[in-house]
């Protein structure tokens, strides 16, 4: 168990700078994630906690412990490899015990194999070789393997992108279950933003190698720290609309037809024309054009099941959304702070 | 069940068709040498001549009664090993280090395969200049840095010019191992190499553990061809040696030149040739297998 600090990290590769001051904190026991588009950043901000990358500024402080430049090995950390990095010419069993016996372990190694890989249920695959075995098994073989000498710091670098969809929902369950049980510090680099909602107890949203924010997923999804984050989380993503030098944004889902709404509420009226519908089964996508109050601009909608009567392709209908489900940006794409949220409502009012 | 549709009509006439050039060149160059030689064998040939009485077994039962066979049988197992087990070793040495990144690194593979480029007979020819007891290079250096306090007799001595010829062929064949095997090296998956840096193993853990299992399968198959190669090797040792001093170099191959093309006696060149063949096959055979358990292990 050990808190992660990340203290003012610069990497460049070259002239390039792949990851530019970026500080952050990972708790004790919890879950952080790494998210963020290809070449953002993260897997080399998760290879500098490692030890496989040298920071060129900043330092990497593990459990108190200044570790920047510590090796791997002394870190007391575990590391989840996207292809799990197994040793193919060895045994399951032998691939569990090769951090035990590359260290001297002089205790019970058998003991601590069959307990670490009966917490991920292949103790009865311990003879085969890795190739005789099916994606979501080798990836449990990597967890008990980085499990087996009881790290303080669990790196999992997209491990569940190898699994076919359906295991992969199933496998990021018991991660996380299997997280909660043995309660170790874990950052989670993926790019999926459904893994990282479904696991983080936070997420540090990444981009061109700085964090956008950092926060629990709820606070992401709700109040994005920018247009990028706005745009990256969540699918359909936010509307984004610019105005006058600056952007309103809803989500989909809060965007619905007037009557959907009790007329009580502080309702944003506009209108849409309606392009184009896609059916989802529990959800429809109305793809479309706002206009009337906002810049005529592209815009979709995304109407739950429950509500019946949907507007034709074509046609132009009355929608809304709650005044309190707006958010604004700035003209750099930075989120307007609560308490400026009331002056710039009130120009989109106006 | 109804007939697989497989191939169109024609088809495999113009498969045939293909293919008969190839086969006709096979069957030129390498059938109907093989049918001669064996049908030579069992024949007593005369001085110009190409064909004589039959005689079964005979050419064989002479060559293996004859010293120097054996002799030469000998040779060229100390040719065959020494020179394989040294240009593995160096090879797979030479491989690992320019596995390794570091600048000029390029320039450094390059430099190093040119042995393998440069034509036998203008090496060898070099290497004859360098081992020469008075005017060559190799015992001036030695004896320079105190190495050695006379001059060696490299290719004139019999108990030093097997060394000098194994010298030589090392020299020029270990860099085809080192392509082979830099091959490999590069293909192992380099998250393996980090895995073990987290589970704390050592360079020489992760050598044993990682590297030579995976280049295992290579390695051993790139010591066959070389082995087999180096068997039926004749320009090197035949240009550096001609076989001598008296015949302490003269491998089966370097035989079965004397004895047809010296001797004359083509029938009893014929057997050695043979029999040199049976062992080759042997060990083509292993070659195969192995190739086909890599190939099944993929």
């Amino acid at each position: 168990m050990a808190l992660v600090e990340v203290k003012q990290i610069t990497k460049k590769f070259g002239a390039y700078s792949a990851i530019s001051n970026v500080s952050l904190t990972a708790q004790d026991g919890k879950f952080l994630i790494l998210l963020g588009p290809s070449g953002c950043g993260k897997t080399t901000l998760l290879r500098m906690i490692a030890g496989l990358e040298l920071p060129t500024y900043g330092d990497i402080v593990i459990g108190g412990k200044v570790a920047t430049r510590l090796h791997p090995k002394d870190r007391n950390i575990a590391m989840v490899f996207q292809n799990y990095a197994l040793y193919p010419h060895l045994t399951i069993y032998e691939n569990v015990a090769f951090p035990l016996r590359v260290r001297g372990f002089s205790g019970d190694i058998d003991k601590k194999v069959k307990w670490a890989t009966s917490l991920v249920g292949i103790e009865h695959l311990l003879e085969r070789k890795p190739r005789q075995m099916s994606g979501g098994e080798r990836q449990r073989t990597a967890l008990a393997r980085s499990l087996v000498r009881d790290p303080s710091v669990f790196l999992l670098d997209e491990p569940l992108s190898n699994l076919d969809a359906k295991l992969r929902h199933s496998a990021r369950e018991e991660l996380r279950q299997f997280q909660e049980r043995i309660g170790v510090t874990s950052i989670y680099v993926t790019h999926d933003q459904v893994e990282a909602m479904g696991l983080g107890d936070r997420i540090c949203v990444m981009q061109g190698g700085v964090v956008r924010q950092l926060g629990t997923p709820e606070e992401i999804y709700l109040n994005p720290a920018d247009t990028f984050v706005a745009s990256f989380i969540g699918s359909p993503p936010m509307n984004l609309i610019s105005d006058e030098g600056r952007t309103i944004g809803f989500r989909p889902e809060m965007f619905l037809p007037e009557s959907a709404f009790d007329p009580s509420e502080a309702l944003y009226r506009t209108e849409f024309t309606v392009q184009r519908i896609e059916y989802l089964g529990g959800d429809r996508i109305l793809y479309g054009m706002v206009g009337a109050s906002l810049p005529s601009s592209k815009a979709i909608a995304r109407l739950p099941a429950t509500i019946g009567t949907l507007p034709e392709v074509g046609t132009t209908a009355k929608f809304a959304m709650r005044l309190s489900d707006i958010r604004y940006f700035d003209g750099e794409g930075k989120a307007v702070e609560q308490s400026r949220r009331h002056e710039a409502r009130l120009v989109v009012n106006g | 069940m109804a007939e697989p549709n497989t191939d169109l009509p024609g088809d495999r006439l113009l498969a045939y068709l293909a293919l008969s050039p190839s086969i006709a060149i096979l069957i030129l160059l390498v059938a109907v040498p093989m049918v001669t030689v064996f049908a030579m064998s069992m024949q007593h040939i005369s001085l110009g001549e190409l064909s004589g009485p039959f005689v079964g077994l005979r050419n064989f039962e002479r060559v293996l009664a004859d010293p120097a066979f054996l002799n030469a049988l000998g040779n060229t197992f100390v040719w065959v090993f020494g020179s394989v087990a040294i240009e593995m070793a160096l090879g797979l040495g030479i491989a690992l280090l320019l596995n390794i990144d570091f600048r000029m690194r390029g320039i450094a593979r390059a430099v190093i395969l040119t042995p393998y480029l440069i034509p036998t007979v203008v090496a060898v020819l070099t290497w004859h200049y360098m081992f020469n007891d008075i005017i060559g290079v190799l015992n001036y250096l030695l004896m320079a840095v105190g190495l050695i306090s006379q001059p060696l007799l490299w290719l004139n001595s019999t108990s030093m010019a097997m060394f000098s010829v194994i010298l030589v062929g090392v020299w020029k064949f270990f860099p085809f191992v080192v392509i082979a095997l830099m091959g490999i090296l590069q293909a192992i998956p380099q998250e393996q190499y980090e895995a073990a840096d987290i589970d704390g193993a050592s360079a020489l853990q992760k050598f044993w553990r990682i590297t030579l299992p995976h280049i295992m399968p290579v390695f051993l198959l790139t010591a066959l061809l070389r082995t087999i190669w180096t068997f039926h090797k004749f320009d090197i040792i035949y240009l550096m040696t001609g076989g001598g001093p008296i015949d302490a170099t003269t491998t089966l191959p370097v035989l079965v030149y004397q004895q047809g093309f010296v001797d004359f006696a083509l029938g009893r060149a014929a057997a050695t040739a043979i029999i040199t063949f049976a062992i080759l096959g042997v060990l083509l055979a292993v070659y195969l297998h192995l190739m086909k358990r890599a190939e099944a292990r993929q």
